[in-house]
């Protein structure tokens, strides 16, 4: 059972990371893929912040993803000079050196990991208590966004992700809804983050390298970029599906990159056979085809 | 450390030396972005094909050189023309956005990953028991068989290719394809054939860059995805999009630089210089790095007129 609420915690967490990738890249067109990043950075400035000073678990959750947020500049000041397929390995670039840093410095327990970190909440109900938070914190995030999207504040999001050039002409300012929505799908990334590692109790760079940018990925583009559910569904499916041979009991050494085989067929058989996402099919081919950024070597580099 | 003219001399023999597999893997990744059209992550995975199907030859197997060498090849040749036909090609046709290709060539780096560590484990191999190559001075610098083997495969393969591209009319081909596919297309040129060949010659380059690393380094089934190929990524957009060749010396500079930054950082900082410079060369030199172009003074002009 206590393995059961575990994977749910998980599989709501990921929900969360996805939905909040969504913004970003569904919504803003923005194509960054760090934000496995800015989950790291939450997650280990709560990490440490509970570990190293007596502030309340959930505060340092919260200020977690303020950093996360801050710091989500790091990838929002690149996208407003060039974007397409730049941004994307400028991102990736951002993503692995930051990652690099807390491999490599001591206070974040380099590349052995971050232990000994303060749980979220004590006591016999612990688990079941902290899904509920997830769970809450899902929804929360999900209505925040469908309530974003869906007002005046959308409109213009849609807009400058359809026609930036149009609409800056308009006399609106897509740098400050670039840096609004980078930040706060970061932040968003940052509290979940937090969750995780007050629940799972370690974290360690690995988890947040190019692997998981690539799940994320998938898991926003297989549930429906640019949809308000299609991420959480792609998360749910993603993260469930490669833990049901768990209980085949096989050594660890074959056990993970089983699971790694089964995930990437998936997403293969995604790409190939439902490329527009689970609940993408109004979209059009390939759930982000709205951006039709395709490469197209004979175009100038897209620089602002 | 104390600087020397010796020390100098053998940091920039040994960064030359090293950073020939990288220019070797860079020259790979920008002859499938110019010619193929995708940045190609899962070059990544026809690293690893590669290598292990020489390892399998080796040491698995107990074949000679030049037959498991054979293998390392068609295994990569086999797999690229396997990713451009039932890859690239559905996604060119469905006109796929950059992030499914994304996706796509990341997701099939780490199917590539995770299936040899199913088959041949997690732990570091090498293709040779010993990574031991003789050396001798000249000099009194540390020239090894490995380093000399290592230049003179790059050279010749770099040479060929740019023969290859010069004086054939498959190598104009390609290059047409480059320059403008439905333009190419209307002269008569099956592109297809074109992305085939352009991916079979970047697994060649691979499987020649994965020999000479595994006969200098231990190789885990995940260093090319989360190592060597960020150096490919880094020196083709240093180089400019489409400049192969720019590549490659993008790609020795990058080898040398890590190599003298020794002397000023320690070494597990080095690789925090790349990512910096991803960053550095896309914002402020996204066209690539260029050398300021000659003026045209009024007697070329004459030439060029008569």
């Amino acid at each position: 059972m206590e393995y059961i609420i575990s994977l749910l915690i998980l599989t709501g967490i990921n929900a969360i990371l996805a939905t909040s990738f969504n913004l970003i890249l569904g919504y803003g067109g923005l194509l960054s893929i760090a934000h496995p990043i800015f989950y790291a950075i939450g997650g280990y400035a709560s990490a440490l912040i509970g570990i190293h000073f007596s502030v309340p678990v959930p505060l340092a959750i919260l200020i977690g993803g303020l950093i996360a947020a801050i710091l989500s500049f790091g990838v929002s000041l690149p996208s407003l000079r060039v974007s397409g397929d730049y941004l994307v390995i400028a991102s990736l670039g951002f993503q692995l050196g930051v990652l690099h840093i807390i491999n490599n410095v001591e206070f974040t327990g380099a590349a052995s990991g971050l232990s000994n970190i303060p749980l979220l909440i004590e006591g016999a109900n612990r688990s079941k208590l902290s899904l509920l938070i997830v769970i809450i914190v899902l929804v929360v995030c999900i209505l925040l966004i469908n309530w974003i999207v869906k007002g005046p504040y959308g409109r213009a999001i849609t807009a400058m992700r359809n026609d930036e050039t149009a609409f800056s002409a308009i006399g609106r300012n897509p740098i400050q809804i670039k840096v609004f929505l980078m930040a706060l799908g970061s932040g968003i990334a940052g509290i979940a983050g937090g969750l995780y590692g007050h629940f799972f109790l370690y974290l360690s760079p690995e988890q947040f390298g190019i692997f998981t940018s690539a799940a994320f990925l998938t898991m926003v583009v297989i549930g429906g970029a640019g949809t308000v559910w299609g991420p959480a569904i792609g998360a749910l499916i993603l993260t469930l599906f490669p833990e049901a041979i768990t209980f085949l009991n096989l050594p660890v050494s074959v056990m993970a990159p089983l699971q790694g085989v089964i995930f990437t067929t998936l997403v293969l058989i995604f790409i190939f056979f439902r490329p527009q996402g689970m609940i993408g099919g109004h979209r059009g081919i390939d759930g982000l085809a709205v951006w039709s950024q395709k490469i197209d070597m004979s175009r100038k580099p897209e620089k602002k | 450390m104390e600087l020397s003219w010796n020390l100098l001399g053998q940091l920039a023999w040994t960064g030359l030396a090293t950073s020939s597999y990288y220019a070797l893997f860079a020259i790979a990744f920008s002859l499938v972005l110019k010619i193929n059209g995708v940045w190609n992550f899962s070059q990544a995975g026809i690293m690893v094909f590669a290598y292990y199907g020489m390892y399998t030859g080796l040491q698995v197997l107990g074949l000679s050189t030049p037959v498991s060498l054979f293998i390392g090849l068609m295994t990569a040749i086999v797999a690229s023309i396997g990713l451009e036909v039932y890859g690239f090609n559905i996604l060119r046709k469905r006109k796929s956005p950059v992030l499914t290709y994304f996706i796509f060539t990341i997701v099939l780096a780490q199917f590539a990953v995770f299936l040899t560590e199913l088959i041949y484990g997690t732990a570091p191999t090498t293709l040779y028991p010993s990574l031991m190559s003789p050396v001798f001075l000249v000099n009194g610098i540390v020239v090894s068989h490995w380093d000399l083997q290592a230049i003179t495969i790059t050279v010749i393969l770099i040479s060929s290719l740019y023969l290859y591209f010069k004086f054939t009319h498959q190598g104009q081909s390609l290059v047409a394809i480059a320059d403008n596919p439905p333009l190419a297309e209307m002269f008569g040129i099956n592109l297809q054939r074109g992305y085939i060949i352009a991916i079979s010659i970047s697994a060649v380059f691979i499987t020649a860059g994965m020999y000479l690393f595994g006969t200098k380094a231990a190789l885990f089934p995940s260093t090319p995805l989360l190592q060597l190929l960020i150096f490919s990524v880094i020196a083709t957009i240093m180089a400019g999009l489409g400049n192969i060749f720019g590549a490659a010396l993008a790609a020795i500079f990058l080898g040398l630089f890590q190599t003298f930054s020794i002397l000023i950082i320690p070494s597990k900082w080095q690789i925090l210089l790349a990512y910096i410079l991803i960053f550095v060369v896309i914002i402020f030199f996204p066209e690539g790095v260029r050398m300021p172009k000659r003026k045209i003074k009024r007697h070329d002009l004459n030439e060029i007129i008569d």
